[in-house]
C-alpha cells in the first residue's frame, strides 16, 4: 500500500515517498521517512516487508559509507545501484531473502542525474521516471503522458502533484502526506512536503 | 474409534471416493491427560494431582502421579505429554543436583521457577508439551505457587489449576479461595485443613466430569517440617 | 544456534529430531489447538484476502490484549490490561503486561507471553551490560534497536510479540513500537493488541497538548477500560505507569469491574 516515485530531469532527480508506517490495517506513524541517504548525492527509497526495509537499507547505507572511508571517494549512483542489486540478488538465493522494492536516485559529476528502479527480485533498470506500489498503476500513465526529458524543476514538481492528486482521487487508501526531495549537483535538498487533501 | 475415522470435523460423513492425496505426518506429541493443582497458604503450600495416565479412549495406568518432589520445600506438578513430563523432571533434577554440588545449598522455589522458565524457552521452536505448576515455600517461609505455560511464561499465584480439568477447577478455586466478584465477604486466611479439604472436593468434582481425571488423588503438603503425602481414592470409571 | 548460546548452551540446546522425517516448521507442531500452545495475549491470526498479491498477501492482525502508551508534556503514560487467554479460556486475569526493564525503561507485552518476557528480560541484561561498559544509561532508541535486531534474527520462525519500549533519556521521553515482524518505529502514541482499535479511538479523541498528569492517566485508564468493554480478549485490571525524568512510577492498578461501576455512577 506504500508509494514511491522518482522523476529525472536534465540536471536533477525529484523523488517522493509516502509518510505512513503501517502495521496490518493500522497506521502507526504519519511522519515516517522512507528515504535513506547513502552519500552526499545518493538517496535510496525503500518499501516492502516490515523489518526487511530498514535492515536492508541500513546495511547498504553503511557499506556505501564504508566504501568512502576506505577509498576516499564516493560510489557513483550507477555503482551504488549495481552494488545494491548484487546484494539483493545474493540474498534472494539465500535462506533469508529481503523482500524490498527500491528506488535509487543520485547525481554524478560525469554522468549527471540517475534514477534506478529495483524490485525485490533484484531486477534493475535505469529509468527517466519510476514508481513503486499500487499507486504506480495509477500514476505511471500520467508520467507516460506528461513526462518530457527536458522538464524543469517546476515542471517536475507539478507532475508529481498531478500524480499525488490522482492517488487522492482514486486510491482506496489515504496517503495524506509525502516527503519530497530533489538531488542535483549541489546535493540533496528537502522540498516542501506534499500535504494534499481531496480536491 | 469408528466415529473418529468415518466422520470429519464437521460431523458429516466423509466421501468414500478418492478425493486426492492425503498427507500423513508423524507427530512427536501425545496428550496423556491429568490434572494438577497447587495452593499457597500463609506457611504451607499444597501440590496435588490425579494419578490417571490416558491417551485417547484408553487408560494406560491408574497409578501415575504427576507430582514430583524437587527439594525439601518444592514440589512440581506436570501434566500434558507424559514423555516430555519425564524428560523435563529429569532435566530439572539434574540441574538441581549440579546447583547443590556447586553452591552447597538447595535451590529456592523462586530460583527453580526462573530456571524452569529458561529450560522451557530453550525449546521454543520444539516445545515441551507440559503444563507445569510449582508449589513450595519462599525464602520467608510463605507458601508460593508458580504457574507456567509450555514455552516458559510464568507468574506467581496463590492458587492455580493446570491440565485437562483446569477449566473446571479454576472457577471453583476463584470462588472458594479468591472470593472473586463477591461483595461483603471477609477474606478469611486459608487454613491448611480447609485447603486440603477443598483440594479433595474439587478433584472429586473433576473426576465426575472429566474423562482424563480420576483413579486417585495425590496430595503433597509442603510445610517447614517437610513434605507430607496423602492419597485419596477417586472414581475409577 | 544463537538462542541456545544465549541460554548458556551446556544444558539447553535446540533439539531437532533426527532420523524422523519430521517437518520442523514452527507452527506445525501437531498438537491439538484446544489445549493451546501457551498463553497468548495476541495470537497471530491471518486472513487470506484473495485479491492481493505478493507483499500484501495476508492481512494479519494481533488479537488477545490491549496495551497503549503515549507521550505528553510530562513524559510517557503506559497502560495495559491484564488478561491472558489460551484459545477462548481465560488462563489468567492477573498478568503483569508491563515489564520493568530497569528503573527508567518499560516494555509492554502483546503476543506470546513467553516471547515477550524472555526477550525483554534479555534486553534488560544487554542494557545493564551497556551501562557498565559505557558508564552511561542506554538511550531508548538504542534499547529498542537492540530488541528489534534480536527478534529480527528469528523472523518467520513463529515468534509473536508486539511491544512498546518506553523510557526517558538525555533527549527526553522516548517511545518506540517494536514487533516480531521487524517493525521498529518511533512515535507519540501507540496501541497494540486486539483491543488496540478501541483504545486508539478513545485515545485519539481525548488527546490534547496540555494534559496534566492526572488527566493523562485518566485518559489512558479510560481507553483501556473501553477496550476491555468491547474486546472479549481484554480484561482483568488496568495497570498504569508514568515515565518521567526521574524514571518510571507505578500509578495505579484498577479492577475493570470497579471501573465499570465507577464510570456508570459518574454517568448517572
Amino acid at each position: 500500500m506504500e508509494y514511491l516515485i522518482g522523476i529525472q530531469g536534465p540536471d536533477f532527480v525529484l523523488v517522493a515517498a509516502d509518510n505512513i508506517a503501517a502495521s496490518s490495517i493500522i497506521q502507526m506513524k504519519h511522519d515516517y521517512d522512507k528515504m535513506f541517504k547513502l552519500s552526499e548525492k545518493i538517496l535510496l527509497l525503500c518499501v516492502g516487508e516490515a523489518g526487511d526495509t530498514v535492515q536492508f537499507a541500513e546495511y547498504i547505507q553503511k557499506n556505501v559509507q564504508l566504501y568512502k572511508m576506505r577509498n576516499g571517494y564516493e560510489l557513483s549512483p550507477a555503482a551504488a545501484a549495481n552494488f545494491t542489486r548484487k546484494n539483493l540478488a545474493d540474498y534472494l538465493r539465500s535462506r533469508t531473502p529481503y523482500h524490498v522494492n527500491l528506488l535509487l536516485a543520485g547525481y554524478d559529476e560525469v554522468d549527471g542525474p540517475g534514477l534506478y528502479y529495483m524490485d525485490y527480485l533484484a531486477a534493475l533498470a535505469k529509468a527517466p521516471f519510476a514508481a513503486h506500489g499500487y499507486g504506480a498503476f495509477l500514476t505511471l500513465s500520467i508520467l507516460d503522458r506528461y513526462y518530457k526529458p527536458d522538464l524543469t524543476r517546476e515542471d517536475a514538481v507539478e507532475l508529481l502533484k498531478k500524480c499525488v492528486e490522482e492517488l487522492n482521487k482514486r486510491f482506496i487508501l489515504n496517503l495524506p502526506s509525502f516527503n519530497v526531495r530533489l538531488i542535483d549537483k549541489d546535493g540533496i535538498h528537502d522540498l516542501e512536503k506534499l500535504p494534499l487533501g481531496p480536491k | 474409534m469408528l466415529s473418529m475415522h468415518s466422520y470429519d470435523d464437521n460431523g458429516k460423513m466423509k466421501d468414500y471416493h478418492y478425493t486426492g492425496p492425503v498427507q500423513h505426518r508423524f507427530s512427536p506429541y501425545a496428550f496423556n491427560g491429568g490434572t494438577v493443582l497447587a495452593v499457597a497458604g500463609e506457611d504451607f503450600a499444597i501440590v496435588a494431582s490425579d494419578t490417571r495416565l490416558s491417551e485417547g479412549y484408553s487408560i494406560h495406568s491408574r497409578d501415575s502421579p504427576k507430582c514430583y518432589k524437587l527439594t525439601d520445600t518444592t514440589v512440581i506438578g506436570c501434566s500434558g505429554f507424559h514423555g516430555d513430563c519425564l524428560t523435563l523432571t529429569k532435566i530439572i533434577d539434574a540441574r538441581l543436583k549440579m546447583y547443590k554440588h556447586s553452591n552447597n545449598k538447595s535451590m529456592t522455589s523462586g530460583a527453580i521457577a526462573a530456571m524452569l522458565s529458561t529450560i522451557l524457552y530453550g525449546r521454543r521452536f520444539f516445545p515441551y508439551y507440559v503444563y507445569n505448576i510449582i508449589g513450595g515455600l519462599d525464602e520467608e517461609g510463605r507458601g508460593a505457587v508458580y504457574s507456567f505455560d509450555p514455552v516458559g511464561s510464568y507468574q506467581r499465584d496463590t492458587y492455580k489449576a493446570g491440565g485437562s480439568a483446569s477449566a473446571m477447577l479454576q472457577p471453583l478455586l476463584d470462588n472458594q479461595i479468591g472470593f472473586k466478584n463477591m461483595e461483603n465477604v471477609q477474606q478469611a486466611p486459608l487454613t491448611q485443613e480447609k485447603a486440603v479439604q477443598l483440594v479433595k472436593d474439587v478433584f472429586i468434582s473433576a473426576a465426575e466430569r472429566d474423562v482424563y481425571t480420576g483413579d486417585a488423588l495425590k496430595i503433597c503438603i509442603i510445610t517447614k517440617e517437610g513434605i507430607r503425602e496423602e492419597i485419596v481414592p477417586l472414581r475409577k470409571d | 544456534m544463537a538462542l541456545a548460546n544465549i541460554l548458556h548452551g551446556e544444558s539447553v540446546r535446540f533439539q531437532t529430531p533426527h532420523g524422523l522425517s519430521w517437518d520442523s516448521r514452527p507452527n506445525d507442531i501437531g498438537f491439538e489447538s484446544e489445549f493451546g500452545d501457551g498463553n497468548s495475549f495476541a495470537f497471530k491470526a491471518s486472513l487470506n484476502s484473495g485479491y492481493d498479491d505478493g507483499l500484501e498477501k495476508k492481512i494479519e492482525f494481533l488479537h488477545g490484549t490491549t496495551t497503549l502508551a503515549f507521550k505528553f508534556q510530562h513524559g510517557v503514560i503506559v497502560a495495559v490490561d491484564s488478561r491472558a487467554t489460551a484459545g477462548s479460556y481465560i488462563a489468567s486475569q492477573t498478568v503483569k503486561k508491563v515489564i520493568e526493564i530497569n528503573p527508567y525503561l518499560l516494555g509492554t507485552m502483546a503476543g506470546g507471553a513467553a516471547d515477550c518476557s524472555f526477550w525483554e528480560r534479555l534486553l534488560a541484561k544487554q542494557c545493564r551490560v551497556y551501562e557498565l561498559r559505557n558508564k552511561e544509561r542506554i538511550s531508548v532508541a538504542a534499547a529498542s534497536k537492540l530488541l528489534a535486531n534480536m527478534v529480527y534474527q528469528y523472523k518467520g520462525m513463529g515468534l509473536s510479540m508486539g511491544t512498546m519500549v518506553c523510557g526517558w533519556d538525555k533527549t527526553g521521553p522516548g517511545l518506540y513500537y517494536v514487533d516480531s515482524e521487524g517493525n521498529r518505529v518511533c512515535g507519540d502514541q501507540f496501541a497494540v493488541g486486539s483491543g488496540s482499535m478501541y483504545a486508539y479511538g478513545t485515545l485519539d479523541s481525548g488527546l490534547r497538548k496540555d494534559l496534566t498528569v492526572e488527566e493523562a492517566c485518566e485518559l489512558a485508564r479510560r481507553a483501556i477500560y473501553q477496550a476491555t468493554y468491547r474486546d472479549a480478549y481484554s480484561g482483568g485490571q488496568v495497570n498504569l505507569y508514568h515515565v518521567h525524568s526521574e524514571g518510571w512510577t507505578r500509578v495505579s492498578q484498577d479492577d475493570v469491574l470497579k471501573l465499570h461501576q465507577q464510570y456508570a455512577e459518574d454517568k448517572a
